[in-house]
């Protein structure tokens, strides 16, 4: 089919200038940077869809549209800003915080990205109390995977940053001051038993020093509900582990608080992976509870909904372009309708199907 | 038709043969013609008994303005072949209906009221106006009744005919007020809805009272008056525990003191300490137009919970607070 309007903004170096007009348009993502800045946080379907068509096509929305705004205007001497981006399942909230990490990669800001924060308190192997306070719980599987995947998306601030304090890991190792922050993510990654320790002190350094201006700190935390909900581990005697007794949820929460300046926080809540919660939960207290609001209070929560028919439109364009959509009557006015009908205009319903198509 | 209207008996005799054949060729709804053994022998006529045929049902003959208590006068089962309405009941088989009101066990099952249509209970209105006092004319809203007997006693009685007249269900008395028309202040009010729990609905503020506990009804009817002096002295009373009243007991949010308001506090001093404004007083922080706007929305996001009205003034308030535009 003739399409008269593209739906494909071929912005190269634009890419930082997107304003309304843009608004429903799929810009392209180069694969290089897809390695550097999600080498593990894709949504699995999106990453399918990378793989299928060899390109990363975001869509331009307006809850992404309207955080950039607020990015641009930020005031970075005032505490950090916590923007919460809420929405129903499968509207585009994982996508939308990816859209924004990109922005914020291209300006050069320092990404400390959670792809899952759901990940941290279910199904861990290991537990092991630990080293730095007795009464806390190491996970140094996750924090060692964590580590590789901050090394990757922040390789070149690892030499400028220098740690302020000297820590000592055991008898034998320790990082002195002054030295690059990558050493301490190397040690890290090699003694897995001192992850979660190393996580720890890479967010205390950033945190501190982002407020000396050297850099600017983007925390981007993808179902943050999963801190201040429940968690499914249990310690040898069965009892349950509150989240707060883990030491890389304590330290996500301080992390999380806007006691610090010289950056932004982004936080996405999700109903997908969280525990406890009814499937139909979706508003910010109801997932967030009353611990977790009082945390985060007061931030600015952006509701992520369904595609406007603009975006539907756009949407199906992009499918037929990259003849996605097999069957004869995807192209007609029916069939639009019809598959408007069946998924209400809800970015996930849609993907899964028009994979069937 | 005479022919039709015979009763069977008369068939027996041999004379009525002639009147047989008659009746078989004027109403087509004849008894099945009895095959000629009859003839054989006379013994066997009468051994057999004679079976009248079904009528049509009742239904048939009714007319659309007929004066239905009249069918149904008093509660009595239900009838398919008295009632002309086509209703089904049933849990249908695979690709079916529900099974027709003839021979339905269900609908025979179940309790109906079709001897309480709005006609029968309009005579039955009629019947006791005689022994009924006329309505105090003074009365006539809803307001001044409440206003001058805020209390509702209801009681029920119950006639059945039995062996005996008394009824263990008559005992019970519902006591019914509003809150409203109590002198109570803030502290009484919540005192009191905390010590009757489930008896208080918020929507409508009634406070209901329900005792079957003695076996009178008089007595009940002291029960229940008297827990409601009870109720309504204690929650004016002050304990010494109360004091130690937690966040997790309050029912409604309260702005001072809360986390939310520390929060705001810190990040409003940080503000201004980022600003280089040193000398800033917490009141004078805490007063401004924005903050009052933030307080307002933050207590009506805890109170009324989430919903897209609330969400998007609490999300101005924010930002007009943190100065981001």
């Amino acid at each position: 089919a003739m399409l008269t309007r593209t739906s494909r903004l071929v912005s190269g170096a634009r890419r930082a200038r997107h304003g309304e007009q843009h608004e429903g348009l799929h810009y392209n993502i180069p694969l290089q940077d897809m390695r550097t800045l999600f080498p593990h946080s894709l949504p699995p379907r999106f990453s399918m869809q990378v793989k299928t068509f060899s390109e990363a096509c975001l869509m331009v929305r307006k809850p992404a549209l309207e955080l950039l705004h607020y990015l641009k205007n930020t005031n970075f001497a005032h505490p950090a800003v916590r923007y919460v981006l809420y929405g129903e399942k499968g509207t585009g909230k994982t996508l939308s915080l990816c859209h924004v990490i990109h922005f914020c990669a291209k300006q050069d800001w320092l990404i400390l990205h959670v792809p899952d924060a759901h990940l941290w308190v279910k199904s861990c192997r290991s537990l092991l109390p630990s080293t730095y306070n007795k009464q806390r719980l190491d996970q140094p599987a996750e924090a060692s995977i964590w580590l590789k995947n901050f090394k990757t998306t922040n390789e070149r601030f690892l030499s400028q940053i220098k740690v302020q304090e000297k820590y000592v890991w055991n008898k034998r190792e320790s990082t002195e001051k002054g030295s690059p922050l990558g050493e301490v993510v190397e040690q890290g990654i090699m003694r897995v038993k001192n992850a979660t320790d190393a996580v720890g002190v890479v967010l205390r350094e950033l945190k501190g020093q982002s407020s000396l201006g050297g850099f600017r700190l983007l925390v981007a935390v993808d179902g943050v509900n999963a801190l201040w909900g429940k968690t499914t581990l249990k310690r040898e005697d069965k009892s349950l582990v509150a989240p707060e007794e883990l030491a890389l949820v304590h330290n996500l929460r301080k992390m999380v608080k806007n006691d610090w300046h010289g950056g932004t926080i982004v936080l996405t809540l999700s109903q997908t992976g969280s525990l406890f919660k009814p499937r139909k939960a979706y508003l910010p207290q109801e997932l967030l509870g009353k611990e977790g609001f009082d945390a985060l209070d007061p931030f600015i929560p952006i509701l992520v909904s369904n595609y406007s028919p603009k975006e539907f439109e756009s949407c199906i364009q992009y499918y037929l372009e990259n003849s996605w959509l097999q069957h004869e009557k995807a192209h007609t006015e029916e069939g639009k309708k019809e598959l408007l009908f069946l998924s209400n205009a809800n970015p996930g319903q849609l993907e899964r199907l028009c994979a069937h198509l | 038709m005479a022919a039709a209207t015979l009763p069977a008996w008369l068939a027996l005799q041999p004379a009525a043969r002639t009147l047989r054949a008659f009746c078989t060729a004027v109403s087509p709804a004849t008894r099945s013609a009895i095959p000629s053994p009859r003839t054989a022998g006379r013994t066997s006529r009468y051994e057999r008994p004679l079976r009248r045929k079904a009528l049509p049902p009742r239904t048939e003959k009714m007319t659309v303005d007929l004066d239905w208590p009249s069918v149904y006068p008093v509660a009595a089962p239900f009838k398919p072949s008295a009632v002309p309405l086509p209703v089904r009941m049933g849990y249908p088989v695979k690709r079916g209906v529900p099974m027709a009101k003839e021979g339905n066990l269900e609908l025979l099952k179940i309790p109906n009221f079709l001897h309480l249509t709005p006609v029968a209970i309009k005579k039955h209105c009629e019947a006791l106006k005689d022994f009924c006092t006329e309505w105090p004319a003074a009365l006539d809203s809803d307001e001044k009744c409440e206003k001058h007997f805020p209390i509702e006693i209801d009681t029920a009685d119950y006639v059945s005919a039995g062996p005996s007249i008394r009824n263990p269900k008559a005992r019970v008395v519902t006591l019914r007020v509003k809150l409203s028309s109590l002198n109570l202040d803030d502290h009484a009010k919540k005192k009191l809805i905390k010590l009757v729990g489930e008896r208080y609905c918020k929507t409508t503020d009634v406070l209901t009272i329900r005792t079957d506990r003695c076996p009178l009804k008089r007595q009940n009817y002291d029960y229940a008056i008297y827990l409601l002096t009870v109720l309504y002295h204690e929650s004016w009373k002050t304990e010494e525990w109360e004091k130690e009243k937690t966040e997790a007991d309050m029912e409604e949010y309260i702005w001072k003191n809360s986390p939310s308001e520390k929060n705001i506090l810190e990040t409003l001093l940080q503000i201004e300490a980022a600003e280089k404004n040193l000398e800033v007083n917490k009141e004078e922080l805490l007063g401004t137009k924005e903050v009052e706007d933030y307080k307002k929305c933050v207590v009506s996001l805890k109170n009324e919970g989430d919903n897209e009205e609330t969400l998007s003034q609490y999300k101005e308030s924010v930002k007009k607070l943190l100065q981001l535009m």
